[in-house]
């Protein structure tokens, strides 16, 4: 249990309580409220052969894959949806071996966290049986249910050592509001070692509590705020999906080579501080347009064309 | 589509998804997951026609009943989740089908098997060639959820690079993500005594199908354009036609205004090929 009253640090202090070697959950989904900031001065540290869990990620996997940081990845999905498709530094690690690949599903992982939370070793299910999911996981085993006799299949207990959360707002002490899809964070905090949040907004908390509290204080561990910090992905209300530069990223991932100087070099290494990033991207005028869709459809839709 | 306007024709897309909302009953709970622009569009079609009451999920963001005002090329965006009545968590969403109350999902695969058994996570049986994105909770739901409907837009073979045809609907899986009605190690799926019943309908942009009562993909339906022997030549498995074999039924010009007011920047046109982007069928009048 974390108690300590202010917890705001700086970006980099908080980055610094993720060790080489940890079973890492990022937070978020897909384009959207992907702790990137966080990410980007993770790879900026060096850190090294992380193990991933989560359920349907994109960009945040595929950088952290392009830089050469992870070593195991038990992640349930790994893309960019119909809009760029496969996600291309994820799929060389995977294929050229450089990185150990598990995949898991969304519900197994939400029940290993339950099992967390719930303090038992296990947790038994109905579903996986019969798929390949159960060879390439021989951790799973399978059991008669004692009271009906029907098979089940039994998931171990995940734990991960960190999870790294980008929300709208926080107070000082680390109680958190998230607005909109919550996706796994929730369950994350609840089953984490550790649990290092960015915010849009640090705000009082009595302003806090009026907007909503969507995770307690007490499984927060340090947090700073990094207003942008989910950029490229979404963090409604403040911004929506910068496609445009998923494009640039998307593009400059073809091949490794080009990641790192093309995308790596400007946007991660060369970007001690954030802000230094926010002007890489553009800064005023590309952080203003994403702000548009709160003015109509029409402005909201421009965004994606 | 050169003319939005026009409502005497339908594209290749509306068609497909004209087909998939077909299979969604009314009053079910249905979701529709990610990275599925053509089920996203079935789901609203089917609620806004024949399935009012249907409680529609929507993928990402898991909010129900949503009136986006328009598709984006992501689904994790605020803008599907205009206009949710409610919202499931995560673990609340999968817990639904896991407990038997959800109706209907809709998965696709990389390889697609006689009984319906998909693949979204790797092409190679022992070693990896060709890391796949992966089937999110896909592999859980497709044990779960009562039934399922598998759709893919990419039924016609592509030649690979050793000029060997690539079968989309293949022999067998390198890998079963999503479960059809035959297990990895060839045991009836009803033998599992699994929540769900497994897919009853394969929809491809060359045929429809369901399956018989072995679990067999059956061809039921071809296209204004299609017939037996071309989905035979590019269906790597053999399988039965039915007796009453017919060609598809087509959407009318009310559903085409629902499709294309719903999807203004055409975001469901992604899933469909270069060489099928032209394919269009002439309505009755």
């Amino acid at each position: 249990m974390f108690t300590e009253i202010d917890k705001r640090c700086s970006l980099a202090e908080l980055v610094d309580l993720i060790h080489d070697g940890d079973i890492l959950a990022i937070g978020g989904g897909l384009s959207s409220r992907e702790p990137m900031a966080a990410l980007r001065a993770l790879v900026r540290k060096g850190i090294k052969n992380l193990t991933l869990v989560g359920s349907a990620h994109g960009i945040d996997v595929d950088m952290l894959c392009g830089a050469n940081v992870v070593a195991v990845s038990n992640e349930s999905y790994v893309g960019f949806e119909q809009d760029f498709g496969m996600a291309p530094n994820y799929r060389r690690a995977c294929e050229s071996g450089q990185i150990k690949v598990f995949d898991s599903c969304c519900y197994t992982l939400v029940q290993q966290l339950r099992a967390t939370i719930s303090g038992i070793p296990f947790m038994p299910m109905r579903s996986i049986r019969g798929t390949s999911m159960t060879l390439l996981h021989p951790e799973y085993q399978t059991m008669k249910c004692p009271y009906s006799g029907d098979e089940l299949i039994l998931v171990p207990a995940i734990q991960p050592d960190v999870t790294l959360i980008h929300a709208q707002y926080a107070d000082q002490h680390g109680n958190l509001h998230i607005d909109g899809p919550p996706v796994a964070d929730i369950l994350f905090a609840k089953a984490s070692k550790k649990v290092l949040v960015t915010v849009e907004k640090i705000v009082s908390h009595e302003e806090l509590k009026s907007l909503g509290i969507t995770i307690p204080y007490i499984y927060i561990t340090k947090l700073s705020e990094v207003s942008y910090g989910a950029h490229p992905t979404a963090c409604y209300p403040f911004y929506a999906y910068d496609r445009k530069h998923t494009a640039e990223y998307y593009c400059s991932a073809s091949d490794a080579e080009t990641f790192l100087t093309d995308y790596l070099m400007p946007y991660v290494f060369d970007c001690d501080l954030h802000s230094e990033y926010l002007d890489a991207v553009g800064g005023e005028p590309t952080l203003s347009r994403l702000a548009q869709w709160q003015t109509g459809s029409e402005q909201w839709q421009s965004l994606y064309e | 589509m050169n003319n939005t306007a026009d409502l005497s024709e339908c594209t290749l897309a509306e068609a497909l998804i004209f087909q998939i909302a077909q299979t969604i009953e009314d009053g079910i709970l249905a979701f529709h997951g990610f990275g599925s622009p053509l089920v996203q569009m079935a789901l609203h079609l089917a609620k806004q026609t024949h399935a009012p009451n249907l409680i529609l999920v929507a993928g990402a963001t898991y909010g129900v009943n949503p009136t986006p005002d328009f598709l984006t090329p992501t689904s994790n965006d605020w803008a599907m989740d205009r206009g949710a009545e409610c919202s499931l968590g995560i673990e609340e969403l999968f817990d639904l089908a896991a407990s038997g109350r959800m109706g209907r999902m809709f998965l696709s695969g990389l390889q697609i098997d006689r009984w319906g058994n998909m693949n979204v996570t790797q092409l190679g049986n022992d070693k990896l060639k060709l890391k796949l994105p992966g089937g999110g909770g896909g592999c859980n739901l497709s044990c779960d959820v009562n039934r399922l409907t598998i759709w893919t837009a990419a039924h016609h073979t592509q030649a690979s690079p050793k000029q060997k045809p690539r079968f989309r609907l293949v022999e067998s899986c390198d890998f079963i993500t999503n479960l059809g009605h035959r297990t990895v190690d060839n045991r009836l799926r009803r033998d599992l005594k699994l929540q769900g019943l497994g897919p009853d309908r394969l929809v491809t942009e060359l045929g429809v199908f369901d399956f018989d009562e072995a679990g067999h993909a059956r061809l039921i339906n071809v296209y204004p354009d299609t017939d037996v022997d071309i989905i035979r030549s590019h269906t790597e498995f053999d399988f039965p036609v039915s007796d009453q074999l017919t060609v598809t039924e087509l959407p009318d010009a009310a559903m085409l205004k629902i499709m294309r007011n719903l999807d203004p920047m055409g975001v469901h046109r992604k899933e469909i090929r270069v060489q099928d982007q032209n394919r269009y069928f002439l309505l009755d009048s």
